[in-house]
């Protein structure tokens, strides 16, 4: 019964609400039978995005392909898509099985086929025993599984997810998180899905589109935004917690310069940021007497943050920037501590003045104690 | 321990309150027969005190009419003799008294009563007792008020029975003193006024019963009821009802001289006697003391469990305290003449005659047959159906203004303006668009060349015509309403049909109405109330008219009430009203609430 997945393209597509613009150009491919996630904080245009493909917004440039045809005059209900609200948008006048059912009846399904097909798709999520309550009836989770047995009952080609997991609570959020996965899976669906939380989308998404100001600003694996985020909001917005920042200034001799660290240039940019993420500092606590034997710098910890299985340690540098470093649960350090810090510098980012990033940082021809 | 100590108390106190409560309700009962017989009494010692006036009557003859219960008292007693009653006899000299004591029947207590009074007394017992061990609820005990309320409702009707026997008892014994001592006035040869006269009764002869103007001291009805019927003028006993009472009648024929037998008609002799459970009918005491005697009880049952917690009483009191202002005002001003027209449309009230004698359901039997009640029934109904015409035109604006804010402000101040403008002032500016000769209604179809319409003054088209502004009337009103519901739908239902493939007239369907059936519910109850309830609109422009095509049911009640003064019947008119009304608005409740429940 699974149909062919469908390719989505979005060719330079802008969308304006008044004085503000939702979504500002953008091109974006997604394969058929891929799990996109749309990632960015609130106000990105990562839903109104999601919305011009279903096509409850109308774009005001650009072109919306689903498949091989354009779908831009094509009706929401025509383009071949199913959707799940972040409220779940059940109705609530209808039982679950007319919930289910809906999109089929109103295209003229036959009563016999609607009912075989509702009770194929409850079997598959566990609803059966609830065909016949409201929605009022039903928990938040169970809601929820109906919300994606009526966009499943149509077999469309692709899914389009809007924050489906915000409104449950953490231990069902990362279960229902797990069933969509291996509901892609069986499926082999094309899924887009929408989410502000970062952590959703680099464990679900085959490939993740991390959005800001209406532009997608990075596209890729979660392993290449993660480790080689395209600039600098990209890198900020990725990773908790977030990726610590030094800015670097170009020196007379043509080096970047900041808080302890020099490095050899020559740098074509007058000015540029320096990131490193968390675990890829390595601490270690000074012994009053002995040098350390290969210090980056040394730092005081400011506060110490235990998580269990590892721990955050805010420092009062380098430098003006207070950095955070992730700290393995067995090193003895509390506030207050002096500590030496090195740096994993082929993991590090060099971002350039428009944010962009470089590659990683050299390493630097002197640490200097601050 | 001081709290277990007051729910030892509470049942004594309950059974105790309730007893005394039954017993205020006996009392109140017992008290009409006992204040009758006292009456019966000293009218009988009235009237042997005037046989003594009467020649030829033995001192024997008077005494035995009295069954032995009468004793000549000396002068000096002063009429405080041994009997209850005294009666000065101005025949005997010196003048003596002529002491009474009451009849003996008429005394059996109301054993019925007092059985249900104590089984109500128990109950209350029980009841408290067993809530003993669960804490007192903060509320008014409804339900035991209720049951309370009931039992002594039934004591009192078991009560009102018992009285209505009794003085139905004294009454015919009553009457049968004073038969026997027009006889025995009679064979002492008095003529009719002196036998009546030492009767004490009301009077008239065969003769004049016929003749109307002729009674003269017999209430007129009375005389003529026992004219028209022949069998009661040939009985010696008779019960006459005549002018909403119940009259005890009879007839006396009387001996002219010793030996000479009534040979005619007018000879015999008719008193007739208002019976004392009509005069004396204790009904309205009996109530207010079950109705009062259950508020005591249960004001003693919920305030006692209170007084074991001073704050908690405390609380209480002065909530009440508060609430008291808001509920007199509404006991006076509402419940009051509300129960006070009750009151009147179980009565045949005139506002011309003083007397308004107890009708029962007359009024309402009468309201069976009235075709011009049913005629302004029928008017109202099709009235109505000017709601469902407005509620469409209401939801197709609130539909097409949904869109723009701009069209949403200006649709509702140009719309509702109707709703919120003298319903006196519409009429009358409707009253002259709808003129036959100088409306503007005609006028602009004259310059169409179209003939002019009777808006107004044809049978046929004025009910319409009142229609269409009732429409006009309300739809502002419904439309806002209904903007106010759709903006509660949520626009993601919408989203989410249409990525479902659903089009215009399915999301409509689908959504938007099952969206808004509270609220098209909501319009539809009050609206159809509203219009039940309409009167200014006919009372202006129509005045009911042309040819009662436009007598609402209101308006109906409104001319019964004061053009022809017939209180009575607009009362029921208007409980019949109500009644529609109220089961309007309960069903309305009800299936809201069970709506409620399910959303």
């Amino acid at each position: 019964m699974t149909r062919e997945p469908r390719a989505v393209a979005l060719k330079g597509v802008r969308k304006r609400f008044g004085d503000v613009t939702a979504v500002a150009d953008v091109d974006l491919e997604i394969r058929p039978g891929e799990l996109m996630v749309l990632v960015g904080p609130s106000g990105c245009g990562k839903s109104t995005l999601l919305r011009l493909i279903a096509g409850l917004e109308e774009r005001d440039a650009g072109e919306v392909w689903i498949g091989d045809r354009c779908v831009d005059e094509v009706a929401p209900g025509g383009r071949d898509v199913a959707m799940v609200f972040q409220s779940y948008a059940l109705y609530p006048h209808m039982t679950v099985a007319e919930n289910l059912g809906f999109g089929l009846r109103v295209r003229g399904a036959g009563t016999a086929a609607t009912e075989a097909r509702v009770s194929e798709v409850a079997g598959v999520l566990g609803l059966r025993g609830l065909l016949s309550r409201r929605p009022g009836q039903l928990s938040g989770g169970q809601q929820q599984r109906v919300a994606l047995g009526r966009a499943m009952v149509r077999d469309p080609g692709v899914f389009l997810f809007d924050e489906p997991l915000s409104n449950l609570d953490a231990a069902l959020r990362l279960q229902t998180r797990d069933e969509i996965a291996a509901l892609h899976r069986r499926l082999g669906t094309t899924m887009i899905f929408v989410t502000h939380d970062q952590v959703e989308a680099l464990s679900l998404g085959q490939r993740v589109a991390v959005m800001d100001r209406g532009r997608v600003q990075q596209v890729g694996t979660p392993h290449e935004v993660y480790r080689r985020p395209a600039n600098l909001f990209v890198a900020g917005f990725v990773g908790s917690p977030p990726m610590n920042r030094l800015p670097l200034v170009r020196d007379r001799e043509e080096r970047l310069a900041g808080g302890p660290f020099v490095f050899p240039g020559p740098f074509p940019h007058r000015e540029a940021t320096l990131g490193v993420r968390p675990e890829d500092l390595a601490l270690a606590v000074v012994a009053p007497p002995g040098p350390d034997p290969n210090p980056e710098f040394t730092a005081t910890a400011l506060r110490v943050e235990s998580l269990g299985s590892e721990q955050r340690v805010h420092l009062d540098g380098p430098g003006e920037a207070a950095w955070v470093a992730r700290a393995p649960s067995a090193l003895y350090v509390t506030a207050g501590d002096r500590v030496s810090v090195s740096v994993a510098w082929e993991r590090t980012h060099l971002f350039g003045a428009d944010g962009g990033r470089i590659g990683a940082a050299p390493r630097p021809v002197r640490g200097s104690r601050p | 321990m001081r709290g277990e100590g007051a729910a030892r108390v509470i049942p004594l106190v309950a059974a105790g309150a309730a007893a005394a409560a039954g017993v205020v309700i006996l009392a109140v009962a017992a008290d009409a027969p006992s204040r009758a017989r006292e009456r019966a009494t000293r009218a009988e010692a009235r009237a042997a005190a005037s046989l003594y006036e009467l020649p030829g009557v033995a001192e024997a003859d008077v005494l035995s009419l009295l069954d032995g219960r009468a004793r000549i008292v000396a002068p000096e007693a002063g009429g405080s003799g041994p009997g209850a009653h005294a009666y000065r006899a101005g025949a005997l000299e010196p003048a003596a008294w002529i002491a009474v004591e009451p009849r003996d029947e008429g005394g059996r207590w109301p054993w019925a009563a007092s059985v249900l009074a104590l089984f109500g007394a128990l109950c209350m017992a029980a009841w408290a007792a067993g809530r003993r061990r669960s804490p007192p609820p903060p509320r008014f005990p409804a339900a035991p008020a209720f049951l309370c309320a009931a039992t002594f409702a039934l004591v009192a009707v078991a009560a009102q029975q018992w009285a209505h026997g009794e003085l139905g008892a004294m009454s015919s014994s009553r009457l049968a003193g004073a038969l026997r001592a027009a006889e025995a006035a009679g064979a002492a040869g008095a003529d009719f006024e002196t036998a009546a006269r030492a009767a004490g009764l009301p009077w008239a002869s065969s003769a004049a019963l016929g003749e109307p103007d002729r009674i003269w001291t017999m209430p007129r009805e009375v005389g003529e009821a026992i004219a028209a019927d022949p069998r009661l003028r040939s009985a010696a006993r008779y019960t006459v009802a005549a002018g909403g009472a119940t009259y005890h009648g009879g007839a006396v024929a009387l001996r002219r001289g010793p030996g000479a037998r009534a040979e005619t008609p007018d000879d015999t002799l008719h008193l007739v006697f208002l019976g004392y459970e009509e005069t004396a009918s204790p009904t309205v005491a009996l109530t207010a003391a079950a109705l009062g005697s259950a508020l005591v009880v249960s004001l003693v049952l919920f305030l006692l469990p209170l007084a074991a917690r001073p704050r908690a009483l405390s609380g209480t009191l002065a909530a009440w305290g508060f609430l008291t202002p808001a509920a007199a005002l509404l006991l006076l001003f509402t419940f009051g003449p509300l129960l006070f027209s009750l009151w009147i449309s179980l009565h045949d009230w005139r506002l011309v005659d003083p007397a308004h004698p107890f009708a029962g359901l007359a009024n309402y039997r009468a309201l069976l047959s009235d075709g011009a009640w049913w005629s302004a029934v029928r008017n109202t109904g099709v009235f109505t159906l000017h709601v469902p015409l407005a509620m469409a035109v209401a939801l197709s604006l609130a539909l097409l203004t949904r869109e723009s804010r701009r069209a949403v402000r200006w649709a509702r101040l140009a719309l509702f303006l109707p709703s919120i403008t003298s319903v006196v002032a519409i009429a009358v500016v409707w009253k002259w668009l709808l003129n036959d000769g100088y409306g503007l209604a005609n006028r602009a179809l004259g310059a169409i060349g179209l003939g002019p319409v009777a808006w107004l003054s044809s049978p046929d088209a004025a009910l319409v015509s009142l229609m269409v502004i009732g429409v006009w009337m309300v739809v502002g009103y419904q439309m806002v309403v209904f903007q106010a519901g759709l903006a509660a739908i949520p626009r993601v239902w919408y989203d989410a049909a249409r990525v479902d493939g659903a089009g215009p007239w399915q999301r409509f369907r689908h959504i938007t109405l099952p969206g808004l059936r509270h609220t098209l519910f909501f319009v539809l109850v009050t609206s159809v109330i509203g219009s039940f309830q309409v009167f200014g609109l006919v009372y202006v422009m129509t005045e009911g008219g042309p040819l009662g095509a436009t007598d609402v049911a209101v308006y109906h009640i409104y001319r019964e009430a004061w053009e022809f003064l017939r209180f009575g019947n607009a009362a029921a008119m208007s409980w019949i009203l109500f009644g529609v009304v109220f089961a309007a608005t309960w069903l309305h409740f009800r299936l809201l609430e069970r709506r409620g429940a399910h959303a």
